[in-house]
């Protein structure tokens, strides 16, 4: 563990070594987007919304995959400079263990003058990137022994689900019924199926990924596996009743 | 060192006391000299303002309309002098129609509840257009979805004008109000307001113009034009933000009902029954921004001093210069090529993104805005995600102009 903590070090320290060498911004930048381009191409498979980053200047798709307790992932973006800054990410993260991604403290963005870049509002989608990366780093299989019974381990998941809301609703969506199905098997692999409350509320795009963020944050969780379905339709019936008190619906 | 870069325009405007005036003009960004092309967004200060706040709360703040004391006396008179200068300044009839509201936004909103509540019905139509601002359609999107009305939207050519033969052919009973931009935010398109209200008032239907981009850059006389409302942002045009006005027809203003309720608003108040306050004071509750409209009627004599049409001739200059040297640059498509324009460049360029476009031209110390400028319909119309747009003011060069293109043609060369 101490040995990988240092490879995210050592990765860093390469990094910027590299930058060092640049004496002028126009120098840096071509070199940034070299590196977005020299970037494996993504899978189109998950070019898909469900990976889409949050950002509404550009957009990054991020794909993450856990194998033997280490995180490998891919990305893309639509624009070069995001796509470069997401290569040197990839660099300096690939392959590292799960818990030394959780911890890391990515100080090579500010060392090479790319800090600008990760400010949410630029709307790049880069600091979302990053969170979604932590986020899937925290949960680290295989979880043999969490103890929890398998009920324990449904009411965590509700739990989990009932800190995300409906932006535009103000009650969770648990309660709101947009949750249709949730299993989990002796692996720690779970199955979501969800709605949204309209198909032509942008806002609510970011819950399927805020909902497998919450499942997989949880220790005992592996995988997830969510689809977004609209058939059968959301509708004011599937609401709990405790949603529609807080709607004033009685 | 900025003092060298200034190039006088064909004898319309002194840009060197102007500059002066500004302040911020002489920052650096990313180690070079700044240059402001982001004034659609929000304009640069000049200190006339800065001072006439810092005199209001160093020496004259008290609450407003509250007090018999020296203070409240004066931060009173100031604050009302204001509303009478501006008022002046859009060439109002009466001081009682100019209402204070913290920008283009309220003021649209403002109406969009009280009009829409009062005056639309199921089945009700009100008339937007293609190139709208989202504060000019998201305020009528929740009360046309209250009242059962809809909204139909006039469309625009591919050069960004206004389809206005659309208008004359679709305005009808059911239309009960047009509410568009004087102009356009993305596309810098002058809209034929006038024509537009001739056609409305053809049919006994009011006008609400946007005029958040046309304050900044031409003399506005809201009589003239005949408009029933009028709405603008301070930020834009000089002045502080957080401040705004909407200009409304007395006969309109007094018809409608009060929006939000508060002190300053009423004349009496008992459980039984609330009566309410004359115009302006009906549409203004609670404590006002004092500071922020005599920061607002500095910035009208700012205008007025080096007169607004000088201003608008010396950035026809700037537009004409940029149009000219940036379509020449390989893939550069300009969106909006409307004959009447005010100063907005906005383009794009083939195979490249505008977040790109825009990070390498600030690293070269230009400031221009990318994305869909709050204009996502217009973006689709144009089948675009967004685009880079530079816009002009009254202190901007023709030197800051040529900075623009290279630094676009270096972009160019660094991200293909
Ligand atoms: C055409 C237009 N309308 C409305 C607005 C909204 O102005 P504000 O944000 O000052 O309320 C803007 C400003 O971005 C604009 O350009």
């Amino acid at each position: 563990m101490e040995m990988s903590v240092q490879n995210i070090t050592l990765n860093q320290e390469e990094v910027i070594e590299e930058f060092s060498h640049f004496s002028d911004w126009e120098d840096k930048y071509e070199y940034l987007i070299d590196l977005g381009k020299a970037l494996p191409e993504f899978d189109p498979k998950y070019k898909t919304e469900f990976h889409l980053v949050k950002g509404c200047q550009s957009r990054v798709w991020l794909h993450a995959e856990v194998s033997d307790g280490r995180l490998y992932l891919s990305a893309d973006s639509d624009t070069v400079i995001t796509k470069g800054i997401i290569a040197l990410l990839i660099r300096v993260l690939h392959g590292q263990k799960l818990s030394d991604i959780y911890n890391a403290d990515l100080y090579f963005i500010e060392k090479i003058g790319l800090k600008a870049h990760l400010s949410p509002t630029r709307a790049n989608g880069l600091a979302s990137m990053i969170s979604h990366i932590k986020s899937y780093a925290k949960h680290s299989p295989p979880k043999e022994d969490s103890g929890e019974t398998p009920d324990a381990q449904q009411q965590a998941m509700i739990d989990a689900i009932k800190e995300v809301y409906d932006p535009e609703i103000p009650v969770d969506i648990w309660e709101l019924g947009l949750i249709y199905s949730l299993t989990i098997d002796a692996q720690g692999n779970v199955n979501v199926t969800m709605t949204l409350t309209s198909p032509a509320c942008p806002v609510a795009e970011s819950l399927p990924m805020e909902v497998q963020e919450k499942l997989l944050a949880l220790p005992f969780v592996k995988d997830v596996e969510l689809s977004l379905v609209w058939d059968p339709a959301w509708s004011k019936d599937r609401m709990t009743d405790v949603a529609r008190m807080a709607l004033d619906m009685f | 060192m900025i003092d060298k870069t200034i190039q006088t325009s064909p004898g319309w405007i002194d840009l060197e006391s102007i500059r002066n005036e500004f302040p911020i003009l002489s920052r650096q960004v990313n180690g070079q000299p700044m240059i402001y092309l982001d004034n659609a967004a929000s304009s640069q200060k000049p200190n006339r303002v800065l001072a006439a706040m810092e005199q209001y709360y160093t020496h004259s703040h008290a609450n407003v309309h509250r007090g018999v004391h020296t203070l409240s006396q004066e931060a009173t008179e100031l604050f009302e002098n204001s509303r009478k200068k501006i008022a002046r300044y859009i060439g109002a009839p009466s001081e009682r129609e100019v209402i204070f509201t913290k920008g283009t936004t309220e003021s649209i909103n403002l109406i969009a509840y009280t009009f829409g509540y009062s005056q639309l019905s199921e089945g009700d139509e009100i008339i937007l257009s293609e190139m709208e601002h989202h504060s000019n359609i998201v305020p009528w999107q929740i009360v046309c979805k209250n009242k059962g009305a809809s909204i139909r939207v006039i469309p625009i050519r591919d050069d960004g004008t206004l389809d206005i033969e659309w208008l004359s052919n679709n305005i009808s009973d059911k239309t009960k109000l047009v509410s568009v931009a004087h102009v356009s935010n993305t596309l810098g398109t002058i809209n034929p307001v006038k024509d537009i209200i001739r056609i409305a008032h053809g049919h006994q239907v009011p006008v609400m113009l946007d005029g958040a981009q046309a304050a900044p850059h031409m003399a506005i006389n809201v009589k003239e034009l005949d408009a029933d409302f009028y709405a603008f942002s301070s930020h834009k045009m000089y002045g502080p933000t957080g401040m705004g006005i909407l200009y409304g027809k007395a006969s309109w203003l007094d018809l409608l009902p009060p929006w939000h309720g508060g002190g300053e608003m009423i004349k009496e108040v008992t459980w039984k029954e609330t009566t309410f306050n004359s115009l302006p004071f009906k549409f203004e509750a609670g404590t006002p921004d004092i500071a922020g409209a005599i920061g607002l009627a500095a910035a009208c004599d700012f205008l007025d001093q080096l007169d607004v049409s000088d201003i608008a001739a010396h950035e026809h200059t700037l537009l004409a210069a940029c149009t000219k040297g940036m379509v020449s640059l390989p893939g550069l498509r300009p969106i909006g090529t409307a004959p009447e324009k005010a100063g907005v460049f906005s383009f794009v360029i083939e195979g490249l993104h505008p977040y790109d476009i825009g990070t390498i031209l600030d690293q070269q110390g230009v400031e221009v805005r990318t994305g869909h400028h709050c204009t996502q319909p217009l973006m689709d119309r144009f089948a675009i995600p967004g685009t880079v747009r530079a816009s002009f003011a009254a202190y901007n060069t023709l030197e800051e102009v040529e900075k623009l293109i290279s630094a676009t043609q270096k972009a160019i060369k660094i991200l293909s």
